[in-house]
């Protein structure tokens, strides 16, 4: 391959975001559309151009979810027209007649023309509300021109919880909120918040629209991802609740700084200095077996497998794996990362993953390479990689021990790569 | 009340954006698609079979809310100038969706402006991504043909173009072979418009005798070509025996003409897909063609109406949602329609060995 640059060459304001750009055929990471089904007994209308519609339509069919979802195009005539309200308002109530259940929620996508044309979808929405009060609506949005603000995926994981409303706040209950997989056994959050007797929510958890609902009566929000900033931030503002952000969890310091914040917040001991002693070791112990097995084997990052790439790095970096390159789109690690990276890994090499040299890049990589995410998978074109997208279910010293024995079988195991890598939405509960 | 805009059940034919990407892939060109996102992903996941095994360019010039604001079209210049330098195609295509259409984006003026810095003949094709990628895939292989056709090529006799093949109603090679081995056989020289042509092959556009519209999107270069050198053309997809003797029948006896609007339908076989395809299906099965208009794709409710009426419907597998009434279905998936999902059961429906009604028998 070729188009690289070394990390020790970098600057820091260096932004992948630079206009035109190249779509990769690894589409594991989640749209909008994947994000939205999460919200039981709810239906989805996308209002759009045609050549917007297609993607979330044919999104929505590979998932079978067809019956999620319904579309109104915006035409040509009702630009010329100026009728785009009530084009909406006529093409909700006629899905809303016609679908044979009516949904609890209704998720209303404008798009970026709804902008630009100054349509008072607002409005509409009042009137739809009046006319099915038994209907949650929220205006959602697929409007990525206005991405350098507010773009479509934080903005919707913030939208969907725009319906929680304040309720009796159970002191013994906390939310997680913007995860796309439901966490467990590799979540050290999870675990010791069940283990402290708090009955943790998830939109992951939830079968009925009711149940979701009950996430109004937690008493906090636990986010992990940035793209869940926005609505962790809403919903204190809005209906109280304790946001408690945590965050990326590659730092061992920054995950018992994490833990014991929230549990202090929640009222709860956190893990005391013997389980972290303990955590750490079983940790360390992992990450020494399967650098052993790999024995200098190079590894190869990407973005869409873990929220911050760099410090993931580093951290392999740290504990004796050869990391070779790192796929990124931007930097998403505070700059101290990446000037450690810098000092402690200056020949790593950093590809911006949409830039348009990539799609000539020679893919592929002089001996074995074990890829952790799947656009390191498709540009380093190996079968020998860890197929996850957004962390997955991982967090704390568990999620990185999971991580270690997903390498392990990485290494070990091929995977079909080409197949794999082009499932949209890896992992979506309807995929 | 019917209202095309709204459908409730079904799916959407891909855009114009998605035309003008197909149909210019195989020629060694950049085509920039003008928009903030999304639609370029859109394509190449499920509207282009070949964007794994190829390295052919395609990229969204990632418009923001400022610069559209501003109308900083230099952005835009600046980047594709800065892509050309590294990449060196051998034209440049510059289309969009409903941004750069309500700003009022200025495709011509864009693209001589980049032409003049690079030196590289640069496309203007104003898409909006509000039409079906019938109106794409036209609009780009006109651009095309104007930029690159020889006006001054001799004549080649028994020479045809098929027009209007991209893998958006073909899907694979396999289909394309077949059509072009048909009309070979039946003693024609072919160029395919543009599937496994090269650059040069189809600048000889004009050597031709007569054009074969064998999908709707070959219909306004066509067009095109009749107005401006007085080539004819035919409307008909070569499938099966019949309709290949009768295309080359039209073609030996000169004209504009189609073979396959002479449909005798008793209302019981419905087919539903692109306009030439579901057209000569319907002639030879003595059924009722259905196909998405241009601007407003195909009516649900029209479309509700006719599945329910027909006693067989032949049409991509997603029409099945929603659907009421009794009527058998025989799935013939559509890629325009489906995109992806169902490629693998696309059958070669084109060439001589095709037989729509062996073809329905096996479905039933």
């Amino acid at each position: 391959m070729n188009g690289y640059q070394r990390i020790a060459d970098m600057t820091y304001s260096y932004n992948a975001d630079i206009g035109l750009s190249y779509s990769s055929p690894a589409r594991g990471v989640w749209n909008i559309v994947h994000i939205g089904t999460l919200v039981p007994e709810s239906h989805q209308i996308f209002v759009c151009p045609t050549s917007c519609l297609r993607g979330v339509v044919l999104t929505t069919a590979e998932m079978g979810a067809m019956d999620q979802m319904s579309t109104i195009t915006v035409g040509e005539d009702n630009i010329l027209e100026g009728n785009m309200e009530e084009e909406l308002h006529d093409g909700v109530v006629k899905i809303l007649s016609s679908l044979e259940k009516k949904p609890r929620m209704v998720m209303v996508f404008t798009s970026c023309i709804h902008h630009f044309l100054a349509v008072n979808y607002q409005r509409v929405y009042k009137i739809l509300r009046k006319e099915y009060p038994d209907i949650d609506f929220v205006d959602c949005y697929m409007d990525p021109i206005m991405r350098r603000t507010s773009p479509p995926d934080p903005s919707l994981r913030r939208q969907i919880t725009r319906v929680l409303r304040p309720l009796e706040q159970d002191s013994r209950s906390v939310n997680f909120i913007g995860n796309e997989f439901m966490t467990g056994e590799n979540s050290d959050m999870y675990m010791h918040l069940v283990n402290q007797g708090m009955k943790v929510r998830d939109i992951t958890r939830c079968s009925s629209y009711d149940e979701y609902l009950e996430m109004g009566s937690s008493c906090a929000n636990i986010t992990f991802h940035k793209a869940a900033a926005k609505a962790g931030r809403d919903l204190e503002v809005r209906i109280h609740q304790k946001w408690l952000p945590v965050r990326s969890a590659y730092d061992y310091d920054v995950i018992d700084a994490d833990m014991k914040r929230v549990c202090q917040a929640l009222n709860i001991p956190a893990p005391d200095a013997d389980e972290i002693r303990k955590e750490r070791e079983k940790t360390e112990a992992a990450a020494a077996e399967v650098c052993a097995l790999l024995n200098g084997t190079p590894v190869s990052v990407d973005y869409t497998a873990v929220d911050e790439p760099l410090l993931f790095t580093l951290w392999l970096k740290r504990h004796g794996f050869t990391v070779e390159s790192c796929f990124i789109e931007n930097f998403t690690e505070d700059k101290e990362v990446f000037e450690a990276l810098q000092k402690e890994l200056p020949d790593l090499k950093v590809w911006s993953s949409l830039n348009w040299n990539m799609r000539r890049a020679e893919r592929g990589h002089e001996g074995k390479i074990t890829a952790i995410g799947q656009k390191a998978a498709y540009f380093n074109d190996t079968n020998h990689f860890v197929n996850v997208v957004e962390s997955g279910d991982m967090y704390g010293y568990r999620g990185i021990r999971r991580m270690m024995e997903l390498l392990k079988e990485a290494y070990l195991e091929e995977k079909d790569m080409r197949k794999l890598v082009q499932i949209k939405g890896w992992g979506c509960h309807c995929g | 009340m019917k209202n095309w805009h709204t459908h409730v059940f079904t799916s959407t034919y891909t855009a114009d954006v998605s035309g003008v990407c197909s149909m210019l892939y195989e020629l060694g060109g950049m085509t920039v698609l003008h928009d903030p996102s999304g639609c370029n992903s859109t394509y190449t996941t499920h509207d282009e079979p070949r964007w794994y095994d190829s390295d052919s360019l395609m990229f969204i010039s990632g418009l923001d809310e400022m610069t559209a604001v501003l109308g900083d079209d230099n952005v835009l210049i600046q980047d594709v100038v800065k892509a050309a330098a590294d990449l060196k195609p051998r034209f440049i295509t510059l289309c969009g969706a409903s941004i750069p259409h309500i700003i009022a984006f200025d495709y011509r003026g864009a693209a001589k402006l980049i032409e003049k810095e690079t030196g590289i003949p640069v496309l203007p094709v104003p898409t909006d991504g509000l039409r079906s990628y019938v109106s794409g895939c036209s609009l780009a292989m006109k651009a095309w043909i104007r930029r690159f056709g020889d006006r001054k090529a001799e004549k080649i006799k028994g020479r045809i173009n098929l027009l209007g093949v991209t893998p958006i109603d073909f899907s694979n090679d396999e289909n394309v072979n077949a059509m072009r081995r048909a009309m070979e056989d039946a003693g024609f020289s072919v160029r395919v418009f543009a599937m496994g042509e090269s650059f040069e092959a189809l600048t000889e556009v004009y050597a031709a005798e007569c054009n074969v519209v064998v999908s709707s999107a070959g219909r306004g270069p066509a067009q095109y070509l009749w107005k401006t050198a007085g080539i004819p053309y035919v409307e008909g997809l070569p499938s099966g025996e019949i309709m290949v003797k009768r295309i080359a029948d039209a073609i030996r006896k000169g004209g504009c003409t189609s073979v396959c609007q002479n449909y005798e339908s008793d209302g019981k076989i419905l087919v539903i897909g692109e306009e030439i395809f579901a057209c000569t299906m319907a002639s030879l099965v003595h059924g009722t063609p259905l196909w998405p208009d241009v601007d407003e794709g195909l009516d649900e409710d029209t479309l509700m109406e006719k599945m329910e009426q027909a006693d067989i419907v032949i049409g991509d597998p997603l029409f099945q949602y929603g659907r009421k009434g009794n009527a058998k279905f025989v799935p013939f998936p559509h890629e325009g329609y489906s995109g992806r999902i169902f490629r693998d059961d696309i059958p070669v429906f084109t060439g001589i060995d095709f037989d729509i009604e062996r073809f329905i028998r096996g479905k039933l």
